[in-house]
């Protein structure tokens, strides 16, 4: 990591302006997933065990209004944040267009981890949550992701 | 050619892997804790780290409510001056003939008015927080209603806040019945089409009663959480009939829980630990009419009292 401050306080940043505009503004599922997205960016540059701290405490916080589910953003955040750090090991590819894929598939499989553990209850069909809302809030975080990428520098080797 | 060189990055410490099956356990038991432990940890958090993010709502929330257009206040302050006028007489009728029949007074439930907060965030859909709690009286299985009718209940229940589930929960049951209670079933939440567009379902109808389009719907105060009488919604058609077993109607909502920001929560659920005085002063009362002393139910407060005096 070259430059620890600078990013410390872009996750930092992010992490604040999920909670502002889904909490604070009530933005609800018209905000992006800045969580995901501050996750899934910083595991490219921290070790598994700092990403799956990083994803336990982003999950918790996520977790804090759910009464019925609770544990399952914690659990999914967890998860993502291993298999995430693991990425820069398996995917050497550092273009624009394998960064958009990246974050795609893990806003998306972060859903799916959270919709399989939130209970039989509690999730909808599989068609309407995932395939419908899900890629749609995937893509939504995947282009916020990328503009944050490009104009921060950080998860991306290139723009250094 | 740049020599060949070990990513130091690319082998994860062994420290790091314990590090991340720590929490990956850690998780994994979070998910799986007593519902109580689990509350505690979110009020923790939603008392600490998203309290500066729960103020800015409810503060955003209340401008909102004082934006509110005064000529639409005015209007619904009208006719509830009306409706209470117009009552006048029927509570003077009713208490002169309580004291006719020698019955105590009602025994009438006390509401709190409550700002609504959305949190907006994955795993909360169907959750809303309300700025009133124990102290306030609210507890537990407190019903929450807007104006036109049932927005949900009350899950959760701290000092001065609290944590309500609406209708649109998955979770969300309310015992219903017609208005003449003739008819009653269970109301749940169900899906339309798309995600975002709830609607209810009344279900458990038994076939040989029929619900016409348009017909009201209202709590029956079965079970002992929502008190009888807070409209709930009104039949559009049948969704499903059993042949000779029993019907099921979609209802469409008196409240979108999505508009409510200014509720009423019921908070005289702790008084209701009375019940069992008036019940008995009631009986004491009929008792003496009758002049069957030998068979009096006391009440047992009275009864210790009696024998201590004794």
């Amino acid at each position: 990591m070259k430059n620890n401050h600078k990013f410390w306080i872009v996750v930092g940043i992010l992490a604040f302006f999920h909670f502002g505009l889904h909490l604070g503004l009530g933005l609800g599922s018209n905000a992006p997933d800045l969580l995901a997205v501050a996750l899934l960016i910083s595991i490219r540059e921290l070790d598994i065990g700092a990403g799956s701290c990083l994803g336990f405490l982003f999950g918790i916080m996520e977790d804090a209004f759910s009464v019925l589910a609770f544990g399952a953003n914690a659990f999914a955040f967890t998860v993502i944040g291993i298999i995430g750090s693991k990425t820069r090991n398996l995917f050497v590819g550092d273009s624009l267009g394998f960064m958009a894929v990246y974050l795609f598939l893990g806003k998306w499989c972060k859903d799916f981890l959270h919709w399989i553990v939130a209970g039989e209850s509690l999730r909808g069909s599989f068609i309407d949550v995932m395939l419908v809302g899900s890629s749609l809030a995937a893509v939504y975080a995947a282009s916020v992701g990328l503009i944050v990428i490009v104009v921060s520098g950080i998860g991306w080797d290139t723009v250094r | 050619m740049p020599n060949y060189t070990n990513d130091t990055k690319a082998v994860p410490s062994k420290r790091s892997l314990i590090i991340a099956l720590v929490f990956l356990i850690f998780s994994i038991l979070i998910l799986n804790l007593p519902t109580g432990i689990q509350q505690q940890i979110g009020v923790i958090i939603r008392g600490s780290v998203l309290r500066p993010f729960v103020i800015t709502q409810e503060s955003i929330v209340r401008r909102r409510i004082h934006i509110k257009s005064t000529e639409d206040l005015q209007k619904q302050l009208d006719s509830i001056s009306s409706v209470l006028s117009s009552q006048n007489n029927l509570a003077e009728e009713n208490d002169r003939l309580r004291k006719i029949l020698n019955l105590s007074e009602k025994f009438l439930p006390t509401y709190v008015a409550a700002s609504v907060v959305r949190p907006g965030i994955q795993g909360s859909e169907g959750m809303f927080l309300l700025d009133v709690g124990r102290d306030q009286g609210v507890v537990y299985n407190s019903p929450v209603i807007m104006g036109q009718g049932l927005v949900g209940v009350v899950k959760e229940s701290r000092n001065n806040n609290s944590l309500g589930m609406d209708w649109t929960h998955p979770e969300f049951r309310v015992s219903a019945m017609t208005l003449d209670g003739t008819v009653y079933g269970i109301v749940q939440a169900s899906q339309e089409v798309f995600k975002e567009s709830y609607r209810l379902l009344i279900d458990g109808i038994p076939f040989y009663q029929e619900l016409g389009p348009g017909t009201i719907l209202v709590t029956s105060s079965l079970g002992g959480v929502y008190p009888r009488g807070i409209p709930i919604g009104t039949v559009i058609e049948q969704a499903e009939s059993r042949a000779g077993w029993r019907r099921s109607y979609w209802l469409r909502p008196f409240v979108s829980p999505g508009e409510a920001m200014h509720v009423l929560v019921l908070a005289s659920r702790e008084k209701f630990e009375y019940i069992n005085d008036i019940w008995f002063q009631e009986n004491l009362i009929t008792s003496e009419n009758d002049s069957v002393k030998g068979s009096q139910i006391q009440n047992p407060k009275s009864k210790q009292a009696g024998d201590q005096g004794s």
